[in-house]
């Protein structure tokens, strides 16, 4: 990588190793770098540390999402899913367990995966991507299971309710597809429209109308992208408050009872459910794609966030960026 | 007492001299009783001790006399009384005694004296005799001494040894049955045979001295008969020259030059074998001819590496160089430095283009360049001068790139020439009170850090020494850094020839690259200008190529502008001097329904990438002299593929679209932030993401 490359790199997707030591973060270089938090977490940590342990190229296209299971990291790239072990990786050895392609129709051009989602009741694996349609597919056994189709545009984002065991999916038509119960069943049952456009608080016609975060929590939804930045109460499907900020959102994560949000625009947005922005922490990138927070770990709780730059910001107390890891 | 005093007036007294008693006769008096008296004889028969005794008494007699008479003074006697006077009478007795006695206490005196002087006479006698035997039996010794240390001359020769004078010496002078019983026999045998010997040799040295003397004489003639026949070898040469000519075999002038040469200092010798070397060796691609120039004689004497080319290709260069070097001598003259003697080499590449592909436009160019060798300073310097063969004055922007100046920048990574290599030189500069040598550069060369190495000088950076110059070192580095200025010149030609093109509002694209972009771009190039460093540091989207440190000021820069109907793209090319090893790098701000950059808009960001990045599929065919322009072109369609996708308007409302969608692409939007198509796909003529 020279210093070039390295000038036009950006990072799309970032995931937690399951003991909580390492992060792993995919370029759009179809590259994967897995860095070692505990050593840059450390008192003596020096620059090297801030150097991933391990870079190999991981797909041919750009990585665009990232999963951790508890012992396999999942990687998407130019529509297909490849596994790795965590237990390799950090013995520095790059060979894939597996790697899958769900069954796409054209053939033209190869379709983006850009979501997953592991549905843990069922061990199923729910992958959305460039073809309109999601796919699930059954992680034992590693066959495609169902499709769901419905979506105009490609899709861009997923989430999984966890109590009613329902998944939302946000796409570039602008719409969320709420997909209910037994889809384990592999028939739709309910798909619920929630048409964005139509709410004229929300909607940025200047940016479009395109769906490009969703997160929930069970009763509540956020959802933004081309419209501002939402919260929605899911059981009247009516939002309850728009967050005005400027650039579009590309993630958002409910933490405690902050929301924190990544987009356009070199900075972390941290908002309370009410509808005000309460702080801008500034980063290094100039715009962020992704942010991921260290849940599985007690000692390196730490938030970590990324974008069109090769530097990744850790934050290890939330309100100021401690320092960043580098390609 | 014998004396008696009644016997006084009678006799005659006579009186004996000296020791002995002897008896004096007195004439006339026979018959007087001649008592001989002696008081000497008399003397040795007196007893001191009852002398002194006598002395004593008599003194007590005399002062109980003289008490005697004072009491009768005393009492009242009269003067002349009977009693006072017959004290007087015994009074002078004892007198006289006492006469007596000193006079023989003086005489024992004197017989004392006397004694003792005679008992020393003798002894000083003795002990004169005593000296004398000392003082001689001294002088005896040390004349044994003497004897006994005196060394002969004969002890000085060397003598073989015993054994060997035994075994060589012939019998008659050995002798051995004498010799080895009597130490002296030997070695007066020894001394013999050593005589006999050292005759002998003196003879053979003789002997060949004569002959020694002969042979010189010999030597002596045949010497003047090689030399008279130099005058003849000389008239043979120069009849010969001619034939030299026509054949094109030029032995004189290869000679000359190596006499000339031999007087050149080390670096620039060095320098001078390698590149006629190495012009001998490349042949047809490469012509290198090699011109001497002394800054006093104008002596100029020149090798050809292809004697055919040099004379087809380059217009005579002799004059131009002479003028050259002329001024350069007369500058040096006038400088300020510390006296630095210049001596001046010119190494001309000249581009013979045969065989080389139809792309490479370059033709019969020539590239001049003259070395110079600061004597005091230990450096070589280079100036450099351009002869193209096309007419270089199309293109304004291109001013900047034949720049004498900054043609030879960086032709290895980092090497500006600014400084001086040699680390020593500090010092001298730090004498005369010379800041940095940037400042003569202008008229004392750059000195490039391969332009030691051609000339085998090697500083390191660690120590001041200096080593000698290596031709080792000049060899590894002639062939890479010809190539490289082979590459600078074609690479600088070729793009004054482009930027004309540009200039214009072309973009040249040549048959070999046409697939790389679809038959119909619409955007085009409006402006192209060049730019100073302080101008593009001023730019606001370039910020992140400063701080990534990919600029320096020794780059060039330059702004194009891309305009399509009311969209204008303004692109900031930074052009690393070793183009095209170095891809030129775009930084792209798009004027369009408000200002964008590349840090603003990930489309913009994803074209500056679609530019910078890919570099093998831009660079076309071998030299990849195509880079530039190719990048151009591919920016034009980008910014077509950008207008086109385009889709939001700003107020909202659903008008008509300024920019029909034209290309053909499967999907406008891709990925988390929805990236255009930017990549073309050639046969198919769609376009697609990366």
């Amino acid at each position: 990588m020279g210093p070039v490359e390295l000038l036009h790199m950006s990072v799309f997707s970032q995931t937690f190793s399951p003991c909580g030591r390492f992060l792993a973060a995919g370029n759009n270089y179809g590259e994967i770098a897995v860095f070692s938090l505990s050593a840059a977490l450390s008192p003596d940590a020096t620059g090297m540390s801030q150097k991933p342990i391990l870079t190999f190229a991981a797909h041919e296209g750009p990585v665009f999402s990232l999963i951790s299971t508890d012992t396999h990291l999942l990687s998407a790239g130019n529509g297909e899913i490849s596994a790795w072990s965590w237990a390799e990786l950090t013995k520095r050895s790059t060979k894939a367990l597996w790697t899958r392609r769900p069954n796409y129709k054209t053939s033209l051009e190869i379709p983006e995966i850009n979501a997953m989602i592991v549905n843990s009741k069922d061990n199923s694996l729910i992958v959305g991507g460039g073809d309109n349609n999601i796919h699930i597919m059954d992680m034992e056994t590693g066959t495609f299971k169902s499709v769901l189709q419905g979506h105009k545009d490609y899709i861009h984002c997923l989430s999984f309710r966890e109590r009613e065991g329902e998944l939302l999916s946000g796409g570039e038509d602008g719409a969320v597809r709420i997909w209910g119960e037994l889809i384990a069943h592999q028939c739709l049952q309910k798909s619920l429209l929630v048409s964005v456009t139509y709410l004229g608080e929300c909607t940025r016609p200047q940016f479009g109308k395109w769906i490009g975060c969703l997160t929930t929590d069970s009763d509540w939804m956020l959802c933004g992208g081309g419209p501002a930045l939402s919260l929605w109460h899911l059981r009247s499907m009516s939002p309850t408050s728009v967050f005005s900020l400027a650039g579009c959102q590309r993630e958002a994560v409910f933490y405690q009872d902050l929301i924190l949000t990544v987009g356009e625009g070199p900075y972390v947005s941290h908002c309370v459910p009410g509808g005000t922005v309460k702080a801008q922490i500034p980063s290094s990138s100039p715009s962020l794609n992704t942010l991921t927070l260290n849940l599985n770990s007690n000692e390196h709780r730490v938030m970590t966030t990324a974008g069109s730059s090769d530097q990744i910001d850790v934050f290890t107390n939330f309100s100021y960026r401690a320092f960043s890891l580098s390609f | 007492m014998s004396t008696d005093p009644l016997k006084k007036r009678k006799t005659k007294v006579i009186r004996g001299d000296g020791g002995t008693p002897e008896t004096k006769r007195i004439r006339g008096d026979a018959d007087q009783d001649v008592r001989v008296y002696n008081e000497e004889v008399e003397l040795e028969g007196r007893d001191t001790e009852q002398d002194y005794i006598l002395y004593k008494s008599t003194c007590e007699a005399v002062a109980k006399l003289m008490a005697e008479i004072q009491d009768l003074k005393a009492s009242g006697a009269k003067e002349g009384s009977m009693e006072v006077e017959e004290r007087r009478r015994r009074g002078s007795v004892h007198f006289i005694a006492l006469k007596k006695l000193n006079r023989m206490a003086h005489m024992r005196l004197k017989k004392a004296r006397d004694q003792t002087h005679e008992a020393k006479q003798r002894v000083d006698v003795l002990h004169l005799q005593l000296q004398n035997l000392l003082y001689e039996v001294l002088h005896l010794q040390k004349e044994i001494g003497k004897c006994l240390e005196f060394r002969s001359q004969h002890e000085e020769i060397e003598l073989v040894s015993v054994d060997e004078f035994f075994q060589e010496a012939p019998a008659e002078i050995s002798r051995p049955h004498l010799t080895k019983e009597d130490p002296h026999q030997l070695t007066l045998a020894r001394l013999d045979w050593e005589l006999e010997q050292r005759k002998r040799l003196a003879e053979q040295y003789k002997s060949s001295l004569c002959t020694k003397e002969k042979i010189l004489k010999g030597i002596e003639m045949k010497k003047e008969y090689l030399n008279s026949l130099q005058p003849g070898l000389q008239a043979i040469m120069q009849a010969s020259l001619p034939v030299q000519e026509y054949l094109s075999m030029p032995f004189e002038r290869v000679q000359k030059q190596a006499e000339v040469a031999r007087h050149l200092p080390p670096p620039l010798y060095v320098l001078l074998v390698q590149a006629s070397a190495y012009g001998q060796a490349c042949g047809k691609r490469m012509c290198v001819c090699v011109y001497v120039y002394v800054s006093d004689t104008n002596l100029s004497v020149s090798i050809s590496g292809d004697v055919d080319e040099a004379k087809a290709l380059s217009r005579p260069p002799e004059d131009s160089q002479d003028d050259e070097s002329d001024s350069d001598a007369e500058e040096e003259q006038q400088n300020t430095m510390p006296a630095l003697f210049i001596w001046t080499l010119n190494v001309s590449l000249v581009h013979a283009v045969k065989r080389s592909p139809p792309s490479c436009d370059v033709d019969g160019s020539i590239l001049h360049l003259f070395f110079y060798y600061l004597m005091n300073l230990n450096i070589l310097t280079v100036k450099v001068k351009v002869s193209a063969s096309a007419d270089l004055s199309g293109a304004i922007s291109a001013g900047e790139l034949l720049n004498p100046e900054s043609l030879l920048n960086c032709l290895y990574a980092s090497d500006h020439g600014q400084e001086t290599p040699n680390p020593a030189n500090r010092y001298q500069f730090d004498k005369v009170g010379i800041v940095s040598f940037a400042d003569y550069v202008a008229e004392l060369g750059h000195p490039y850090v391969w332009v030691q190495s051609l000339g085998g000088l090697h500083f390191s950076s660690d120590s001041p020494q200096v080593e000698g110059p290596h031709s080792s070192l000049s060899a590894s580095h002639m062939e890479s850094t010809m190539k490289l200025l082979r590459g600078r010149l074609q690479a600088r030609l070729a793009l004054h020839k482009q930027f004309s093109s540009l200039e214009h509002s072309i973009v040249p694209v040549s048959n070999e690259c046409q697939h790389l972009f679809p038959a119909k771009v619409v955007s085009r190039l409006a402006h192209w200008t060049m730019m100073s460093y302080e101008e593009f540091v001023e730019l606001s989207f370039v910020q992140h190529v400063m701080k990534a440190g990919l600029v320096r000021n020794t780059d060039l820069f330059f702004m194009a502008t891309v305009e399509r109907g009311t969209a204008r793209l303004q692109a900031a090319v930074v052009l690393n001097p070793r183009y095209p090893e170095i891809t030129p790098l775009f930084s792209l701000s798009l004027l369009w329904k408000g200002e964008r950059s590349g840090r603003t808009d990930d489309n913009l960001r994803a074209m500056e990438s679609e530019v910078n990045v890919f570099r093998s599929e831009l660079q076309g065919p071998r030299p990849g002299l195509q880079l530039l322009t190719n990048q151009m072109q591919r920016l034009c369609v980008c910014l077509d593929v950008y207008l086109e996708t385009e889709s939001q308007v700003c107020d909202g409302s659903e008008g008509p679209r300024e920019f029909p969608r034209e290309k053909m692409c499967l999907r406008t939007a891709r990925g988390p932030n929805r990236l255009k198509p930017f990549k073309y796909n050639h046969p198919q003529g769609f376009f697609s993401h990366r």
